[in-house]
């Protein structure tokens, strides 16, 4: 497992915020960073990983720690 | 008056159930679907409702041809539709979820839906039975346009069954061969099975369903929908608001007869998206950390249900049981719900 360089926790937020705030998050980041994002809710939690890919980030990792919890990777571009 | 159990509860509630199972399954919320056109630029979702728009209209014309179904178009009442439907169209983007996404949602355990789904039925009964009817009533009898003979206006007049035919078939043909054709032929391109079957239990009941099986299941689901709640005296396909409408008259007014097939099926939504949650282990208990996300929810659901009621249907009763009969009145409630729906995502989430 990578150490990652920052945790963007949205758990119990409601729809999109994962989504945009995911977004805004790996804009601020630098190349070659590593974003640990955790989600609780199953939309996001299989649309951040598309929407990291079409941003040109790279997705390490998608597991599902609990019920509803999902750990999502993503190295900066 | 008791509760008809073979006619009502039993249908309503077993369609509920499948409906609750489809939404939940495959993550269908005509508010991310509409929403993430401008927001995230993924058309998944929207394709998903276009299809089963489609498949409904087909569907509804072959039964309204073969004399199964009687074709009940919502009214027409310019005012109401446009109102009620960009207040609606508001209110599910503040809610997290449109009427049948916030119903599934809490389902999952999502407690802020559930708090949007209390503001909404409140609402929705407020403005059907309570003090802000005079609103309602208002712009539904002073806006109302009919046909001559008083039925509600369609597109297409008394040739729109036809039309419902040619359109239903046609653009199921152009999605199956610009969508999905491309889809399937770029998987095989990458030298994937075209359909892989192997894992089928997983596929259905731990991972989120494709947008294409998702969509032609609520449209066929809508023909079951249709048939059902005729026989039962109410002769329109799916709907949520009435459903809580229902419940909440049969609570204050103790009126068992409120009861109807509507309310059976919305608890059969949540009842279902409940059941297939829990198999696939995404069923929590969970609310927003801010305090202020949930008020937010709330207000967003006391404006869909006074949007629903004056629009006479939200986004379920006019987007998609309504498109597909063609009627004037749910056309213009759809494009004001999708507007609403736009302006609040661009002011909330798009301006830097």
């Amino acid at each position: 497992m990578v150490e990652a360089n920052d945790i963007l926790d949205c758990r119990g937020e409601v729809c999109p915020y994962p989504d945009v705030k995911s977004k805004r998050k790996v804009k601020k980041m630098n190349s070659g960073e590593i974003l640990k994002i955790l989600v609780d809710y199953p939309l996001s939690a299989e649309r951040i990983p598309e929407t990291m890919k079409s941003m040109g980030n790279e997705v390490l990792s998608v597991e599902k720690t609990d019920n509803s919890e999902w750990e999502i990777q993503v190295k900066i571009k | 008056m008791a509760i008809d159990i073979v006619t009502v509860l039993i249908p309503g509630l077993i369609l509920g159930i499948i409906f609750g199972i489809i939404l939940q399954r495959g993550r269908f919320c005509m508010n991310s679907a509409f929403r993430d056109i401008i927001l995230l630029k993924e058309y998944k979702l929207v394709k998903s409702v276009i299809l089963a728009i489609l498949v409904a209209m087909l569907g509804f014309a072959i039964m309204s041809f073969a004399g199964i179904i009687t074709l009940n178009p919502k009214a027409f009442s310019w005012g109401a539709n446009i109102v009620g439907g960009f207040i609606f169209g508001i209110g599910m983007v503040l809610a997290a979820g449109c009427a049948s996404g916030t119903t599934y949602r809490v389902g999952e355990g999502m407690m802020g839906s559930f708090v949007a789904l209390l503001g909404y039925g409140t609402a929705a009964y407020f403005t059907k039975f309570g003090a802000l009817n005079p609103i309602a009533k208002f712009l539904q009898t002073e806006t109302r346009i009919t046909n001559p003979d008083g039925s509600s206006l369609t597109v297409f007049g008394d040739l729109t069954p036809i039309f419902m035919l040619i359109l239903g078939g046609v653009g199921i043909a152009l999605i199956a061969f610009f969508w999905i054709y491309k889809e399937l032929k770029a998987k095989k391109a990458e030298n994937k099975a075209m359909f892989d079957f192997s894992d089928l239990g997983i596929k259905i009941f731990k991972r989120g369903w494709h947008w294409a099986p998702t969509g032609i299941a609520i449209g066929i689901l809508g023909w079951f929908a249709y048939i059902s709640s005729a026989a039962a005296g109410r002769n329109y396909p799916l709907g949520i608001t009435g459903g809580w409408v229902g419940w909440n008259k049969f609570w204050i007014t103790g009126d068992i007869s409120a009861l109807g097939w509507e309310t059976w099926l919305v608890l059969g939504v949540v009842l279902g998206a409940f059941i297939v949650a829990l198999i696939a282990k995404e069923f929590k208990l969970r609310t927003p950390k801010d305090g202020k996300k949930i008020l937010i929810q709330f207000i967003g659901g006391v404006a869909m249900g006074f949007g629903a009621v004056t629009a006479m249907g939200c986004n379920v009763g006019n987007i998609l049981s309504g498109f597909p009969l063609l009627s004037v009145g749910s056309l213009l409630a759809g494009a004001f719900i999708i507007l609403g729906c736009w302006v609040t995502a661009y002011l909330l989430f798009m301006r830097k």
